[in-house]
């Protein structure tokens, strides 16, 4: 569908909508290149453990709030409560598989699982219910819900100490989500990670581009008072993305506790950062209505290549934050350059 | 008639172009110092292109201006401003936290030389001078949010008589105002003018123009159709200039029947903005509503359909609608096309059959949800042969059609839902005239496949040649009902702009 849709407007679109194009295009170039240079300066890059831990597996967690952030953003909204709410999503699942250690791990695992994902529903919910149904404006919303979160996640560990499961059978079985993984040829395979993010990848590509939902959040990003009164219930559709976005907190808790075997209401701080880096980098602007998990995809790859790089390079963390912010500012001022001349 | 030594402003030959359509083709113009000149046109004819040619918002135009005998080439609104040319639009640009005085000085402070504070005795006491110059009763230290939209109008006018403005445009100033505050506008109007000033008086109400201008250029799809002294003419003239000589054909003829009662308004009100609204609206039934912008006639369709929330009663096929919003109307068979096409119909961005589709996604969805790309394009080919969509791209980007075409979507969205009662909030504002006779053409025939139409336009002729029925809203009020046969244009707009209690 999408290469007919290229072919038939091709000769009608006007300047800002195939530079997005041209932009995309220019973010996969870039990361390719950038990949080729790494290759040849750096003989570990190309590796199999390089590219699949350091690469893909460090940011598959990331990568899945990343997808749930990129309905949000389509839909023209916005939610900088990610990171508190995966560290309300941890302590939640590690307190509750340490409490219910004592019935075994076929009971305290998938129960915990359970409250993890609510525990990640209702806050999506409710950021969802203040920003679509009362509307607040969502910068807002998630900025006090932010501090609200991460607050409650310092209630509940007691002042912010460090939890964990004290059952080590329990805390070995549950790293399954972290360790375990899909045996390929050679003893090497795709870790557990990794094949997390590509089912919610593909579920989240079907939710966007094959149902009336991701139509919807599309309409709603595009033009949100004409959506609604075409009749769309433009509440709830931007009520789901941000309970879908919590969806995907939960989830990444899950990996996170499975790799730390800990869980602590003062980690993953910025991350929230990061994750909306990596949507603004794709290609899905602020205000929403275009923009796609791919573009996500690559927007995340980029940023973890560049720093990957400058591991390699040896090029101390302190510089990494102005590199990071230095390559958005880039992407966002191109952008609004090329948009401005398309328009005149 | 005076000398062309008068002339403060000639422009000749104008064109301007949006992407490939002409808004403007070869337009002469020019303005007296001491006039009144009244432009006119329906809707989209290029009234307010030209003015905005005029106040310097595009670089990109052809043909000459003459300002002051000197040839100039106006490219940014500051040039516009500085050689003394203001535009007064009907959405007001005056800052509402601030207050009179400021607004009339903004630009034009004092502030002392190191404290860099600022001279409030000063913004005062020079507001002072212009407001007592024109005569206004304005208070400079109040804040202008706190004043009526009639007195924040005066307040753009000190403002643009402190910059000494020497050409002076009015866009459809008239179109909010109540009637009273009209008069007095008015009177302000007839003061600038004997002060020397050139005014453009932009409009599409006819019968104020004998009260208020000198001379009269029509415009018609961007081409200028004459230019006449006031006392020449007859308003009849001017209709068939502004709409084109065609006027009858225009319309189709009337063949709907209007049957059994299908919706039914009962005590309709939302407070300072209209009340107690009763009416039955029947099957294959064309109901005109006739107001004057601000009469509140749009806020009544959008509390009928559910965007705003107001107290009364909608009964639809004979059970009561509750908690009515956009989304529980569209599917119990209620369409609207909203007023405002470019911010409240078209999903910008997205190809035209999303655009068409997005009222019926639901119906079209498989298990899962799954939307068969295959099936939404056939349904849109479906409506835009049915509609005659021009270019016939189901996956086109809606912004690269025109406005008419554009328009033609918005209302084949409904068509798609097979809407039983269908909204049109100035349908055919800013599209062509062939598209119009089209729009026309398709309510006629919807109403005779039974479909029970509510159609509300500034163009009164629309409401007179296609309504069975007319309610006239004034104030917010139902003030009467008429018969579409037996009404003509000027009676309502008589009825439209009557005063409740004649002096």
């Amino acid at each position: 569908m999408t290469t007919d849709v290229r072919k038939q407007s091709a000769g009608r679109t006007k300047g800002a909508h195939s530079f997005r194009k041209f932009q995309q295009a220019s973010i996969l170039i870039l990361l390719v290149a950038l990949c080729v240079v790494a290759s040849f300066r750096s003989s570990t890059f190309l590796t199999w453990t390089n590219i699949v831990d350091n690469l893909f597996t460090n940011a598959a967690a990331i990568g899945i709030v990343a997808l749930g952030m990129t309905f949000i953003m389509i839909g023209g909204g916005f939610d900088l409560s990610v990171a508190s709410t995966i560290v309300v999503c941890s302590v939640v699942l590690v307190m509750s598989m340490d409490w219910l250690s004592p019935q075994g791990a076929a009971v305290a695992i998938p129960v915990a699982l359970l409250l993890t994902v609510l525990v990640g529903v209702i806050l999506g919910a409710i950021n969802g219910t203040l920003i679509a149904y009362i509307g607040v404006n969502p910068f807002v919303v998630t900025l006090c819900t932010m501090l609200i979160f991460r607050g409650i996640a310092q209630i509940l560990t007691g002042g912010g100490q460090t939890q964990q499961v004290h059952d080590i059978l329990l805390r070995r079985r549950f790293d399954w989500f972290y360790d375990a993984g899909l045996p390929l040829w050679g003893g090497v395979g795709i870790p557990m990670p990794i094949l997390i993010f590509l089912v919610v990848f593909a579920v989240g590509i079907y939710l966007l581009r094959f149902t009336r939902f991701g139509h919807y959040v599309y309409a709603i990003g595009g033009n949100e008072e004409a959506a609604w009164l075409a009749g769309v219930n433009t509440h709830r559709i931007k009520a789901l993305t941000y309970v879908l976005c919590g969806f995907t907190c939960a989830i990444a808790a899950v990996i996170f506790v499975a790799k730390t075997e800990t869980a602590g209401a003062e980690s993953h701080m910025g991350k929230e950062l990061v994750v909306i880096a990596s949507v603004i980098v794709g290609g899905t602007p602020l205000g929403g209505g275009s923009g796609g998990l791919t573009a996500t995809v690559i927007g995340l790859l980029l940023l973890r290549v560049i720093d990957n790089l400058l591991t390699q390079f040896n090029i101390g963390p302190e510089y990494r934050p102005v590199v990071t912010g230095l390559i958005i500012l880039v992407v966002v001022t191109v952008d609004v350059l090329a948009k401005r001349r398309g328009s005149t | 008639m005076l000398s062309s030594d008068d002339l403060i402003l000639q422009m000749q030959g104008i064109v301007k172009e949006f992407s490939g359509t002409r808004a403007l083709d070869k337009v002469n113009f020019d303005v007296r110092c001491g006039e009144v000149h009244a432009l006119i046109g329906e809707n989209g004819a290029g009234k307010s292109t030209l003015m905005n040619v005029l106040a310097g918002r595009f670089h990109d135009y052809q043909g000459l201006i003459t300002f002051e005998g000197q040839q100039v080439r106006i490219t940014n609104p500051r040039q516009a401003r500085d050689m003394g040319i203001a535009v007064i639009y009907q959405e007001l640009s005056v800052l509402g936290n601030f207050t009179v005085a400021e607004n009339i000085m903004f630009g034009d402070e004092k502030s002392g030389r190191w404290t860099r504070k600022l001279n409030r005795a000063f913004i005062n006491a020079g507001a002072r001078d212009i407001i007592d110059y024109l005569r206004f009763d304005l208070n400079p230290e109040r804040k202008v949010n706190r004043l009526s939209k009639a007195r924040q109008c005066l307040v753009e006018i000190a403002c643009a008589v402190r910059r000494k403005v020497k050409l002076l445009v009015f866009d459809e100033p008239t179109a909010s105002l109540g009637s009273e505050d009209v008069d007095k506008l008015f009177e302000v109007i007839k003061d600038l003018r004997s002060r020397g000033l050139a005014i453009v008086y932009i409009s599409h109400r006819l019968a104020e123009l004998p009260i208020i201008a000198d001379r009269v250029t029509v415009l018609r799809d961007g081409r200028k159709m004459g230019t006449k002294n006031i006392g020449e003419c007859q308003i009849s003239d001017l209709t068939r200039m502004m709409l084109g000589h065609d006027l009858v054909e225009v319309f189709p003829e009337k063949t709907n029947k209007p049957g059994n009662v299908i919706l039914k308004v009962n005590g309709l009100s939302r407070p300072g903005l209209f009340e107690n609204i009763s009416f039955e609206l029947r099957e294959g039934e064309i109901l005109g509503i006739a107001g004057l912008v601000g009469s509140g006639r749009t806020e009544i369709v959008r509390a009928i359909f559910g965007a705003d929330k107001a107290r009364g009663t909608v009964v639809f096929q004979g059970k009561p609608v509750v908690d009515r919003s956009p989304y529980l109307c569209c599917s119990l068979g209620i369409g609207m096309v909203p007023e405002n096409r470019k911010q409240h119909g078209s999903i910008t961005g997205r190809p035209v059959s999303e655009n068409l589709n997005i009222s019926i996604l639901g119906r079209l969805s498989g298990v899962f949800g799954f939307q068969s790309s295959r099936r939404l394009t056939r349904q849109a080919k479906l409506i835009i042969e049915q509609m005659k969509i021009d270019p016939p791209l189901p996956h086109t980007d809606i912004e690269n059609l025109s406005g008419g075409n554009q328009q033609k979507v918005i209302v084949g969205r409904w068509l798609a839902a097979e809407s039983k009662v269908i909204i049109f909030d100035e349908p055919t504002q800013g599209i062509d005239v062939g598209t119009k006779s089209q729009m026309y053409r398709l309510i006629m025939d919807l109403a005779r496949q039974g479909r029970a139409i509510i159609l509300i336009s500034s163009e009164l002729i629309e409401i007179t040649k296609l309504a069975d029925r007319i309610l006239v809203i004034r104030d917010g009020r139902l003030v009467s009902q008429m018969h579409g046969a037996e009404t003509d244009e000027d009676s309502l707009f008589a009825e439209c702009v009557r005063k409740d209690n004649p002096e």
